[in-house]
This record gives structure tokens, sequence and C-alpha cells, in this order.
């Protein structure tokens, strides 16, 4: 393994840590979701007509495992896997 | 001969008037509470698990009226439809496959509704407020099976509290029942998510006497 493949590991590592990071920061979700519901606070009137707390969709990009942070890491996993080849095909041309 | 007939008609009348099993509040007689709200504040709600997490459903698109004696709740007719553009998942993508001819067909059957057929289990918890099982026809997708919703019934008097929500007098319901999604010719997958044969659906709606 020469520098630059050692450098291209490197790199890649570093995106995909750094998705896994984001996705562990966004609330580990396995779906990227487009809003969350959130309760609503009953009234006085809600728990005398004996309601159950209403659910209010609020839009909000929440990044998931699938398809995002997956797709993400397969397209860096795969140009990785490119110039790691790449390199070391020229390397060898090098030698000889 | 006559006699007769009148002590037995009182006893009928009187006999009907015990058994009769409703609310005891200040209105009487039949009334018809119509579900449309124009805040969208009503809701349905589906909730089903796949393994890799629950998909919760809600539709803000109820509409519906019910009639009935309020003394007498086995009097109960009426029905209660959701939109089915109107369900959103918290996925777009998720919701475009849910409107889709291979899940709910939104366009070849635009609504789910639930017809009531019958009133049974009656059990008073209060003066305006009692407990119940509804038999009713409910249909999706074009399919009409009987299920049976747990249903709590709430009825409150005009007042100036209950004109915050709506004019006229309110009745409060909140139903609870489950389907078995095959019954409903529906696949059970949702992008790739194997869904639950079993969706536990919810609705918690709240009616005017005055619209």
């Amino acid at each position: 393994m020469n520098s630059k493949q050692k450098y291209v590991i490197a790199v890649a590592l570093i995106l995909i840590a750094a998705a896994l990071i984001w996705w562990l920061g966004s609330g580990s979700e396995i779906l990227s979701k487009d809003g969350i519901w959130v309760e609503k606070p009953l009234t006085e009137l809600d728990k005398t007509l004996g309601l159950k707390p209403e659910l209010e969709f609020h839009e909000k990009f929440i990044l998931g495992l699938i398809p995002h942070v997956a797709v993400f890491s397969g397209v860096v996993g795969f140009i990785s896997a490119l110039l790691f080849f790449i390199f070391k095909t020229k390397k060898t041309k090098e030698i000889q | 001969m006559k006699k007769i007939a009148k002590t037995l008609s009182v006893v009928l009348i009187a006999f009907t008037i015990s058994f009769a099993q409703g609310f005891k509040v200040k209105p009487t007689g039949e009334k018809t509470f119509n579900f449309e709200d124009k805040y969208s504040r009503n809701q349905a709600s589906f909730f089903s698990t796949t393994p890799l997490e629950d998909i919760t459903g809600i539709s803000n698109a109820v509409m519906g009226k019910v009639t009935f004696n309020v003394g007498d709740i086995k009097t109960l007719k009426g029905s209660i439809s959701v939109s089915v553009a109107s369900i959103k998942t918290g996925i777009d993508l998720r919701d475009e496959h849910l409107r889709s001819d291979n899940w709910l067909d939104a366009e070849s059957y635009p609504e789910i509704t639930f017809m009531i057929k019958k009133v049974g289990d009656v059990k008073i918890i209060a003066d305006n407020k009692l407990e119940a099982k509804l038999t009713g026809d409910f249909t999706a997708h074009g399919v009409t099976k009987e299920v049976v919703a747990d249903v709590t019934m709430t009825y409150l008097d005009e007042s100036e509290q209950t004109k915050e929500r709506a004019p006229g007098d309110l009745l409060g319901v909140q139903a609870t029942f489950n389907i078995v999604l095959s019954d409903y010719d529906v696949e059970n997958m949702v992008v790739g998510q194997k869904v639950s044969e079993d969706i536990e659906i919810s609705i918690n709606i709240v009616g005017s006497s005055a619209i």
C-alpha cells in the first residue's frame, strides 16, 4: 500500500465516520424522516370531552441510516475502492 | 280488554324507558352531531409495527355525522369517513406509497369509512359519559368487513366553554379498533418494509349539534 492509497483510505474513513456521527447526533433513526409528530397539550375542554392529545405534524428533516447515510457511505466506499485500484495500477507501472 | 291493553302499553313503555341507556343531560330527543371541523382538529390515526420501526399515520380530514336519541345510545346511527389522500406518516415517500394502487389506492378508493350498525355493552360512566362497543362496517380499499370498536363518548351541553370549540352541544368520541390488512386486499409492505398484519386504528373526534 503506497502513501496515496493510505490517504484515500484515511479520507474515506473520516467521511464515513463523520456521516455516522451526524446520524447519531440526528437521533439514530433507521429511516430518514421529513417530519415529526408532536403531541399538542390538552385544553381543559379536551380533557372534559375525554380526548387524547392531538398529534401535530412538524416538518423537519431527520437524517436516517436508510437511505442517506447508507448511500453516502456506499458512494464514498465505491470511489475509494476505485481510487485505491487506480493508484495501485499506477505504482505497478512505475516499478516496471 | 281495553284496560289490559292500556296496562300492557304502560308496562312496555316503562320497561323500555328503564332499560334505555344513554346520557342523562338537559337536551332530550333525537340529536345529530356533525364531525366536520373547519380547524381540522378531529383526528384519525393508525399504528403499525415493522422490523425497522413503528409507523404512525395521521389524518385530520375526518368527516361524518351521527344521529341518536340522547336518552338511548342504542339508537345511534351514522358514519365517519377519512380521506386517504390526507394520511401522513412522516415520510413523504412512504405517504406516496400508501396512496398508490399497491396499497390503499387513493384514486380508486378515496375514502375509508366506518358505518355504525349496532351499539352494545353500554356502560354508564357519568351522566354525560359512557363506554360502549360499536359494531360497524369498516370499508377500506373497496373491501367492507365488520369490526367492533371500543368507544368512549362524552356529551356536553352548550356553554361558554364549549363555544371555544364549536357552537351547539358537543359530543366527544374516542374510539379504538383493530383490523387485519390482508382482509382488505392490501399488501403488507411499505417502501420495502414488512408491515404488521394487525393495524390499530384510533379516532379522536368532537361533533357539534349546531353545524
